[in-house]
């Protein structure tokens, strides 16, 4: 494959195009590369300790000073704090409320509240809460705001 | 800082609700009371105790809405607790600065607060609404498929 690099000025404008016949293991692995889902990090349970991609993750939260990574396949812990994953896990994961940090990409819908919270139902069809005060971060990563 | 922001929003809103309610006052004096439109004005004095008023109006809603996990029995005692909160406070400023002076003007005062208090909570469920549809739209694009 011919492969182009064209530099630019700023990280605004910074995009990657792939022309091809069809979508092939490949290129889907330099996708998620490109997207930085290839990012993973290791979780536990049960005594087994597994190694996750981000891409797999729906929300994280904190309860009692445990972290706990919940994915299709389950709950998980780990030994990572709330802001040191909000670090590592940028882009569409962000902090929702003072002990969650939630996938955008596995939000299906949010719909505000009368008291002023929004409830996001994810993929899996459990709600979180995004807390007011961070609508306005929500708009920004989602190129809204 | 949050809450400093809060405060100052909630104060420009709710001044700016008080000074629609007292112009509606004065038009539906004016209109049919029969009294031309020109008699209708707003000393310094008025405008100041407005503004003054929606700062004080504004302490309810941080104390009562606050952003949290409200059960609906919650909600329904802190809504009710915020307008019977900022009524007493429209309804003191009121009788302080002479919004009203005989009890006619506190019906009509007291009309127009609830009228403005359920107006400034379709706004603002409006304006929810209408965030809620950019959002989602915005999360069609990003969204994962599984």
């Amino acid at each position: 494959m011919k492969v182009l690099f064209e530099k630019v000025d700023s990280k605004e404008e910074e995009q990657a195009v792939i022309k091809a016949v069809e979508v092939t293991d490949e290129i889907s692995g330099a996708i998620e590369l490109l997207e930085g889902d290839a990012k993973s990090f290791a979780v536990s349970k049960d005594g087994k300790v597994y190694i996750i991609k981000a891409s797999a993750v729906y929300y994280i939260e904190s309860v009692d000073k445990k972290t706990f990574v919940y994915t299709k396949a389950g709950c998980y812990d780990t030994k990572y704090r709330l802001y040191e994953l909000e670090v590592m896990l940028d882009g569409y994961f962000m902090r929702c409320s003072k002990s969650m940090i939630v996938n955008l990409k596995k939000v299906r819908n949010v719909k505000s509240q009368m008291s002023g919270r929004i409830d996001a139902t994810l993929l899996n069809d459990e709600t979180v809460v995004i807390s007011r005060g961070y609508v306005k971060e929500v708009k920004r990563r989602l190129g809204i705001g | 800082m949050n809450k400093l922001k809060l405060w100052l929003e909630q104060t420009m809103m709710i001044s700016f609700a008080i000074l629609v309610g007292i112009i509606l006052e004065g038009l539906a004096y004016c209109l049919l009371g029969g009294a031309p439109l020109a008699s209708f004005s707003l000393t310094w004095l008025q405008l100041l105790s407005v503004v003054l008023t929606g700062a004080l109006c504004s302490i309810p809603t941080l104390i009562w809405l606050q952003d949290k996990e409200y059960t609906k029995k919650q909600f329904l005692v802190s809504i009710i607790l915020h307008c019977l909160g900022l009524y007493v406070i429209v309804s003191l400023f009121g009788l302080v600065f002479k919004w009203y002076t005989q009890i006619d003007g506190f019906v009509m005062m007291t009309i127009i607060f609830f009228m403005v208090y359920v107006f400034v909570w379709l706004v603002t469920l409006w304006f929810h609404k209408r965030e809620d549809n950019r959002i989602n739209e915005a999360l069609d694009e990003i969204r994962d498929e599984e």
